[in-house]
């Protein structure tokens, strides 16, 4: 803890990063993303299992936003996020100082202490509790039991069902909707400057919080993130009328990676798997 | 005037007979949120529960709800007016942060424009409220002079015994005729069922005096810079707060030449809230944005109408994904008029 | 006796081959059912999938997407992207439940007219085996104009 504190001291004090994106504990204890500023400022940052924000969330709002680095502090889910800013031309890797954190496991429910029945899913599918590259690195990761995948029974459920039945069973979650866009905002990919929903000439997605504005509002969602998705599991998270999102994501990471032996945010050099094309894509659906 | 008691059995007898005259019952079941019951065995009442994710204005306030339809007729246009549904709304089980946001925002849906569509909700409404004995880092209704046994906005109020009683007490002309209705299944209460009282008091956050003062003298403050600053502009904390009313009016096509105006919650932390059709954008960033949402809530509201347009229920830092908490804004604004009231 | 359910297909055609296609099947006086309504466009590549789902909420029963055969695009490589992207979309739609009985693809030159004709009927049979896409119409519900509403007033 006291490495990663004295690291950020270090950069900010050196100018290596002229301000670095971390976490920080508030007085109700409640871990929370800050931007630490000053050399001061970097005695507040904390690492923690309940450190669940993925922080990259915030770049886009800095881009062009003068000049020297931007620091970061990410766990190696979060790097993810940031490489496939990179491959998307959405930041330069010479614009970050990348602060990488030994994780052990983050929680998902923030209200409970972290446990084997308290821990994201995402952590048991973590190839590296060590972020791949970084500038620095800090904290001692430490083994914890991996949790139950609770997630992929849903999966195998919903894959059972008929495609009516399916159809129903979306329909009933993006019924819950309220379209307050908490799983846009937070997505660390989700930087378009302007949201499909909100071209309005014409509308192609009504604003409504009807069940045809809610149904095509997810669908589209769920098809940007496809090929996309890193699975930091933010949307579900955020999510304040718990809708199973990242159980579309989780799917169409499963057909990029079945289909074409993608996953994104795996390489600084690989091209998108969007905006590419080869030419032996298998079309045996196409007539 | 007699004082009666209810079992928690003979509520849910109620609940089913308001349900047989077609009336919409809303009440906490099992999973704590607010739904329209199909039947009265789904009632639970726990007052020691955390408040709802949601609050109930979608009842009252719909997320999204036609105010007309249209459709062209040659060369005019025929319009078309919803169906309303008339059926009275029972409430069981509000809080008193949850009830009291009724007669808060009931003010502005009536301050200029009478808005029909609210007013047929309300006026054809019946809140029963209960005592609240939950309270945790979040909560702060005693700071905004409401408390955890507040009546406000109820029209009759519970309040919690042993063995799955409740007190009842007659708040409103409405209420006493609703006892008055179901007589039949109120006791009188003989004082053999103990009360069960709170366990701890809540504590005194800030003095909000001290607050709206600060507010009123400190728009340009860099506080503000840094306040907002993590705030994503997703609009959770809008739509699951009780008093936020804040909506959108859009137009809607289906087919060709027919649709209809809705009216859809809509929230300020949304950078398109405030968006001109010029392109220009006066709250331009998150903090701006997140300045006009606080403001509102404690210094406009009160400017305007006499209210605060909260009731400390905090939903919003419950959910916020950055753990944005309006508690420690207020308390920090507190702390900052502490030290002076000039314009930084 | 019952009538023949009439599906409303719509068919998102690219402007170089499949649209020049169809229109061949025209000139050649080929037979084919009326079911299919055409939506040109420059390019496969130009189809947003948003245009799939706005067939749909307007009351398609079934979507035919076609285009030039691979290697044949005006555009070089416009269909190409569209097959990457079709191939995620349709895996998508598949699991919201939306199957392959309603969401058609094919690829249709502009000498092709006998295929095209071949294509929208085996469409046209496919979506009608299915039925009409209750489901979707359902959610458009709520912005309907409600059957028994009160008697409506003009407005010039």
């Amino acid at each position: 803890m006291n490495e990663l504190k004295q690291i950020c001291k270090e950069a900010l004090t050196e100018k290596k990063a002229r301000f670095i994106i971390a976490y920080r504990e508030d007085k109700n204890k409640k871990t929370k993303p800050f931007i630490a500023r000053t050399p001061e400022d970097a005695e507040q940052i904390i690492f923690n299992h309940q450190a669940v924000n993925n922080l990259a969330v915030y770049f886009p709002r800095f881009k062009n936003s003068g000049e020297g680095k931007i620091g970061i502090v990410v766990k190696s889910c979060d790097l993810k996020a940031v490489t496939a800013l990179i491959q998307e031309n959405q930041i330069k890797r010479d614009d970050l100082f990348i602060i990488g954190v030994n994780c052990s496991g983050v929680v998902r429910d923030t209200t409970m202490e972290f446990s084997n029945d308290n821990t994201q899913i995402k952590c048991k599918y973590c190839q590296a509790k060590t972020p791949p590259y970084y500038d620095e690195l800090a904290e001692e990761s430490k083994e914890f039991e991996m949790p139950d995948d609770d997630q992929a029974e849903l999966m195998a459920r919903i894959e059972k069902m008929s495609s009516d039945e399916r159809l129903e069973f979306w329909s009933a979650e993006f019924e819950k909707c309220i379209k307050c866009y908490a799983c846009r905002q937070v997505c660390p990919m989700c930087y378009c400057e302007k949201c499909i929903v909100e071209k309005s000439e014409p509308q192609w997605i009504d604003t409504s919080s009807t069940a045809r504005g809610n149904f095509s509002w997810n669908i589209i969602r769920a098809f940007h993130m496809a090929g996309r998705c890193i699975g930091c599991h933010e949307c579900e998270r955020a999510c304040p009328m718990d809708i199973p999102l990242t159980l579309l994501t989780r799917k169409m990471g499963m057909v990029a990676s079945s289909e074409f032996g993608y996953r994104h945010g795996m390489s600084l050099t690989e091209p998108a798997l969007i905006g590419t094309y080869s030419t032996s894509d298998k079309e045996d659906f196409i007539k | 005037m007699e004082e009666y008691i209810v079992s928690l059995d003979n509520l849910k007898k109620i609940a089913d007979e308001l349900l047989n005259n077609h009336c919409r019952v809303i009440g906490t079941t099992s999973e704590n949120k607010f739904k329209e019951l199909n039947y009265a065995e789904e009632l639970v009442l726990n007052p020691g529960a955390v408040p709802t994710s949601s609050s109930f204005k979608e009842f009252f306030f719909p997320k999204t709800e036609p105010l007309f339809f249209y459709k062209q007729n040659h060369s005019n246009v025929d319009l078309f007016n919803p169906i309303q549904d008339k059926s009275k709304i029972v409430i069981i089980g509000a809080k008193p942060c949850d009830a009291a946001s009724l007669p808060i925002i009931s003010k502005v849906f009536n301050w200029d424009y009478k808005d029909d569509l609210f007013n047929s909700r309300y006026d054809n409404s019946l809140i029963i409220g209960m005592s609240c004995h939950y309270s945790d880092e979040f909560c702060f209704c005693n700071d905004l002079g409401s408390s955890p046994e507040n009546m406000k906005g109820s029209d009759v109020f519970l309040k919690p015994l042993a063995d799955n009683y409740f007190k009842v007490v007659s708040v409103t002309p409405k209420g006493a005729e609703f006892i008055n209705e179901y007589q039949k299944y109120f006791e009188k209460d003989l004082g053999k069922n103990k009360s069960l009282e709170r366990k701890e008091e809540n504590p005194k956050h800030f003095d909000y005096d001290k607050v709206k003062t600060w507010l009123d003298n400190n728009f340009e403050n860099k506080f503000w810079d840094t306040a907002g600053e993590m705030c994503l502009g997703c609009a959770q904390c809008a739509f699951v707060c009780p008093t936020c009313h804040c909506f959108d009016i859009v137009d809607e096509q289906n087919g060709s030449c027919a649709g209809r105006r809705a009216k859809n919650w809509d929230a300020c932390q949304f950078s398109l809230f405030t968006k001109h059709a010029s392109g220009h954008n006066p709250r331009d960033n998150q903090e701006k944005r997140y300045r006009q949402r606080i403001s509102h809530k404690f210094k406009y509201y009160m400017d305007k109408f006499d209210e605060v347009l909260c009731t400390g229920c905090g939903r919003c830092s419950r959910g916020c994904p950055v753990s944005l908490d309006i508690l420690q804004i207020v308390e920090e604004i507190n702390s900052l008029s502490g030290n002076s009231n000039s314009i930084q | 006796m019952e009538e023949k359910f009439e599906p409303k297909i719509v068919a998102f055609v690219c402007n170089w081959c499949t649209y020049t296609g169809a229109d061949l099947a025209g000139t050649s006086r080929l037979k084919q059912e009326a079911n299919a309504r055409l939506i040109r466009v420059p390019c496969t590549g130009r189809i947003d999938p948003v245009f799939i789902i706005k067939a749909f909420e307007n009351g398609a029963d079934g979507v035919l997407i076609s285009g030039c055969h691979p290697g044949d695009c005006h555009y070089n490589a416009g269909n190409f992207h569209a097959r990457r992207r079709w191939i995620l979309f349709k895996n998508l739609l598949d699991f919201i439940g939306i199957d392959s009985s309603r969401l058609h693809f094919s690829w249709v030159s502009a000498s092709e007219g006998k295929k095209w004709v071949d294509i929208v009927d085996d469409v046209i049979d496919t979506v009608r085996a299915k039925g009409p896409f209750k489901q979707y119409k359902k959610m458009n519900k709520e912005i309907e104009i409600p059957v028994d509403v009160e008697e409506g007033v003009s407005a010039k």
